[in-house]
């Protein structure tokens, strides 16, 4: 069963997007090869929903994080030595001997490029063969993961007498006719299947490499996932994993407590708190690393959010409704019975606020009722957070909290237990001693 | 003299200029046929009056026009060759004598020397407009209005003219005519004949007001001294609006602060920009989408209500409406008669913060008692706070009636506070809260997890 998202979920946490250089997918996406870009984009594209998978997935991960181990082809050499392969399967070793032949007489009489580019060809592969035997040489230490198994078969490769003879070979252009075509039928036919295998591991390695030392440099951790059936999301010191400068925050959430009710000023961190949560989470259930000391989650089968509904007042109403209708379009999901994470960000901002108060409240408490999902929702109306906590029990309060530093306010980003009490909107009309501007005496 | 002031804020609000190519108040007047006539309409537009006389002077005029039915007298084409023709000044550029050569000849027989063309044209288009100007003002049936057609007729009685005027239309000028007319046009009489063509321009600009005056029946205001302190208006509508519902509305010193409420969809917004539409276009001494209207003069119009967030800066929503009641508040603290409209004071804040910021705000706006206050606001309570506590507001609201579940506006001010209200009516009908609570698990039912 496929993981439950949709577009606006999944750039408001910014998730995907090659030329975005901001995306969770481009912060990642340190790949050499385009093999193993493709793979990294797949992978990307499809969250996992088994919790064994996913534990599977970030030992791997956690495999080649441990490992300091550099991916040490490069891409043009990978390239040529794949179209190589590519080139053509021959049929049998007579045949293709006899072609080798016309090629090699199509060299000398009418001087035509064929050969030349077979032996470049050929020459590539040999190179890159080369750096594969060092490589999966030194690559000692086996691990228990997956994708050892993989390793192991590669290995093999290289023990293949025929394969050692062939790397004992320095210089291919002055090799015989015959040899360049034994050497040719060995690797487009005889060991056709092994070689399709190496780039395949290859290509993995690529990504394995990439995204573990993208873990390393930024000292990333692994999710813990659980069954589905505990609905639970326990983690600590998580940061955004884009912003290295991100104070780290905790967060635990369960059946008893599903819902964090988010409050706080308005450039007190919350949306980034939200798309932090949103991304982590996302991560989490690709098995990929993700930057917290320790995270721990039940799998979920999706992610719905409204955090970036553009700013645009001058919609007024029809902004309004808008959010209506997606706030609609999440609780069709939600009342499906799905496990779902859901992200509301300042719901009902584009209208006045007593309606936006009413409607904040009537929503909130109708989705805290599905204990099976998770609810993240923020909103600078504290009113609403004080009603919700004598009419529901499920629901946590935390705030991100604004300390005034004389007339200047400045936010930690450490979030805290219970309701904001910033009453900034006062502060501010006083600070800047509006009253008395009006009165003429300033 | 001052002049009356506004700013960038207030002018998009009201969507005065508009962005170009879209409709704005000013694509709607500028129906002008000259590019000079529209520079002319946008130089009204750019700097209306804070001076009775002068306003009412300008509505005598266009209503003159309005009555008149005049029609744009001129070719327009004629306007672009004689600008093209004037523009040249250089001294250079006047025609020689001619030194009659067989080369000269035959130069002018191969190709027409494209020089002298454009003044061959030029003259030619002045003569013309001359002849149009001479059965303008001769057929006008009224005299006794001035109707600023003064620089037209001091041109045509012009000596200097006569000779060009009485030439015959459709013949070419021999070369040494062609030269001395041109040194008297473009030359001698070049301010003159400018002059002449800013009050042609000047009356485009006014038909182009009265033709929609008159195809859209609006009224000319009446401009009253500024310590009246009276804005009457009666059955005034947002000229963008189709089929838009009429509203009269009265501030007075007794009333100087319209207190606004109303549903999300009711109208408020609407109202205040047209409100804010007539003040701006009333200083022009423009016509109003109104029955009627008589204001006192003020000292300039603000408003605040499509306030842009401007998060990139790293300024909330709510701080950006503080900025704007700010810059709002130095302008009312200058002692100046003020226009004000602020729609839905507050909105990014709490209920709390935007209840006593409202009443706040409100209470000190009160206390300006030569200016003049629309505000809107959602929270009914500041308004009953206000109602104890200041003595010259006036409420008014634009009411939601309920058709079963649907909410229908009638667009019609009523006076009193409204607690209409239905954002909760939109989640409502939506069925969200149902939809929820139908399909609701069972008090913490574990069954389900174990699928």
């Amino acid at each position: 069963m496929s993981f439950l998202t949709d577009k606006q979920s999944l750039e408001d946490l910014n998730l995907l997007g090659k030329y975005k250089s901001n995306s969770i997918y481009s912060l990642f996406n340190k790949t050499k090869t385009s093999g193993g870009e493709k793979l990294l984009e797949a992978l990307f594209q499809t969250p996992l929903s088994d919790a064994d998978q996913i534990n599977d997935r970030s030992s791997v991960f956690n495999y080649f994080h441990q490992q300091h181990l550099v991916f040490p082809f490069q891409r043009e050499n990978v390239e040529a030595a794949e179209s190589y392969l590519n080139e053509g399967e021959e049929g049998n070793f007579i045949l293709s001997v006899i072609g080798i032949l016309q090629k090699k007489v199509g060299n000398m009489v009418l001087q035509s490029a064929e050969y030349g580019v077979l032996l470049k060809g050929l020459q590539s592969m040999v190179d890159l063969l080369q750096d594969a035997a060092t490589f999966f040489g030194q690559l000692k230490q086996s691990g228990d993961h997956p994708f050892q198994d993989k390793l192991d078969k590669t290995k093999l490769i290289f023990k293949d007498q025929r394969i050692i003879n062939l790397l004992t070979e320095k210089r291919i252009e002055e090799l015989s006719v015959l040899k360049i075509a034994r050497y040719n039928y060995l690797l487009r036919s005889a060991l056709c299947k092994e070689m399709r295998l190496l780039f395949e591991v290859l290509y993995e390695l690529d990504m394995y490499i990439a995204v573990s030392d993208v873990a390393r440099s930024r000292g990333m951790g692994y999710a813990k996932a659980l069954p589905a059936t505990k609905c639970l999301l326990k983690a600590s010191g998580l940061k955004h994993p884009v912003l290295e400068k991100a104070i780290a925050n905790s967060i635990s959430l369960n059946q008893q407590e599903n819902v964090l009710f988010l409050t706080g000023a308005n450039m007190a961190g919350k949306s980034t708190w939200m798309k932090t949560i949103g991304a982590s989470i996302y991560l989490a259930h690709l098995g990929m690393p993700l930057a917290a000391d320790s995270f721990e989650f039940s799998v979920m089968e999706g992610i719905y959010s409204s955090i970036n509904v553009p700013d645009n007042l001058n919609m007024g109403y029809s902004h309004f409704y808008a959010e209506v209708l997606r706030v609609k379009e999440v609780a069709q999901k939600v009342s499906e019975r799905k496990n779902l994470l859901v992200l509301f960000d300042e719901l009902f901002k584009g209208t006045n606020v007593k309606d936006a108060y009413d409607a904040t409240l009537a929503v909130s408490e109708a989705f805290a009722a599905y204990t099976n999902c998770l609810f993240v929702i923020s909103t600078h109306i504290i009113e609403v957070g004080e009603a919700l906590k004598e009419r529901c029990e499920n629901i946590q309060f935390k705030y991100q909290p604004t300390v005034m530093d004389g007339l200047v306010p400045r936010y930690t980003y450490q979030l805290k237990d219970g309701i904001t009490n910033d009453r900034q909107g006062m502060m501010i009309i006083e600070n800047e001693r509006i009253l008395e501007i009006i009165d003429g005496s300033k | 003299m001052m002049h009356f002031t506004t700013d960038q804020q207030t002018l998009n609000d009201l969507n005065i200029f508009g962005k170009p190519g879209s409709e704005s108040i000013f694509s709607l007047f500028d129906k002008t046929q000259t590019r000079g006539g529209s520079a002319c309409m946008q130089e009204m537009f750019r700097y209306p009056m804070a001076d009775v006389d002068k306003i009412n002077h300008r509505v005598a005029v266009l209503q003159y026009y309005t009555d008149s039915g005049l029609m744009f007298p001129f070719k327009t084409e004629l306007f672009d060759v004689i600008e093209q023709y004037l523009e040249n000044t250089d001294e250079r550029s006047k025609l020689q004598p001619k030194v009659s050569s067989v080369a000269d000849k035959l130069k002018g027989l191969i190709a027409e020397d494209p020089h002298l063309k454009n003044i061959n044209a030029g003259v030619k288009a002045i003569q013309e407009l001359l002849g149009a100007l001479e059965i303008f003002l001769g057929n006008k049936s009224s005299r006794q209005v001035d109707v600023e057609v003064d620089p037209m007729r001091k041109l045509l009685l012009d000596a200097d003219f006569e000779g060009l005027l009485k030439e015959k239309k459709g013949k070419g000028l021999p070369y040494e005519t062609l030269a001395a007319y041109d040194v008297l046009l473009r030359f001698r009489k070049q301010s003159s004949i400018r002059t002449c063509l800013h009050a042609i321009y000047q009356l485009d600009a006014y038909l182009s007001i009265a033709k929609l005056a008159k195809e859209r029946g609006l009224c000319y205001p009446v401009a009253l001294p500024a310590d009246q302190q009276e804005v009457v208006l009666e059955g005034v509508y947002h000229p963008h609006v189709k089929g838009a519902i009429a509203n009269s509305l009265k501030i007075d010193p007794q009333g100087n602060i319209i207190f606004l409420t109303g549903a999300n969809m009711a109208g408020k917004s609407t109202l205040m920009k047209s409100l804010g539409i007539a003040m701006y276009l009333a200083h022009m001494g423009f016509p109003i989408a109104a029955q009627k209207m008589s204001f006192s003069v003020r000292d300039g119009i603000y408003t605040s209500i499509n306030l842009p967030d401007n998060l990139n800066k790293g300024i909330s929503h709510f701080y950006a409406e503080v900025l704007r009641i700010k810059k709002i508040s130095q302008e009312l603290g200058q002692n100046k008669s003020l226009f004000i409209i602020i729609d839905e004071l507050f909105r990014g804040t709490n209920v709390k913060d935007a209840y006593e910021a409202t009443v706040a705000i409100t209470a000190a706006f009160a206390g300006k008692r030569n200016c003049m206050f629309v505000v809107s606001t959602h929270i009914m309570e500041a308004g009953e706070t206000l109602k104890a506590k200041c003595s010259n507001i006036k409420f008014v609201y634009l009411p939601t009636k309920m058709e079963g579940s649907r909410p229908v506006y009638t667009y019609r001010l009523e006076s009193g506070i409204t607690e209409d209200r239905h954002g909760m009516i939109i989640v409502n009908n939506e069925g969200i809260v149902e939809l929820l609570n139908k399909n609701k698990p069972q008090t913490l039912n574990y069954e389900f997890f174990n699928r």
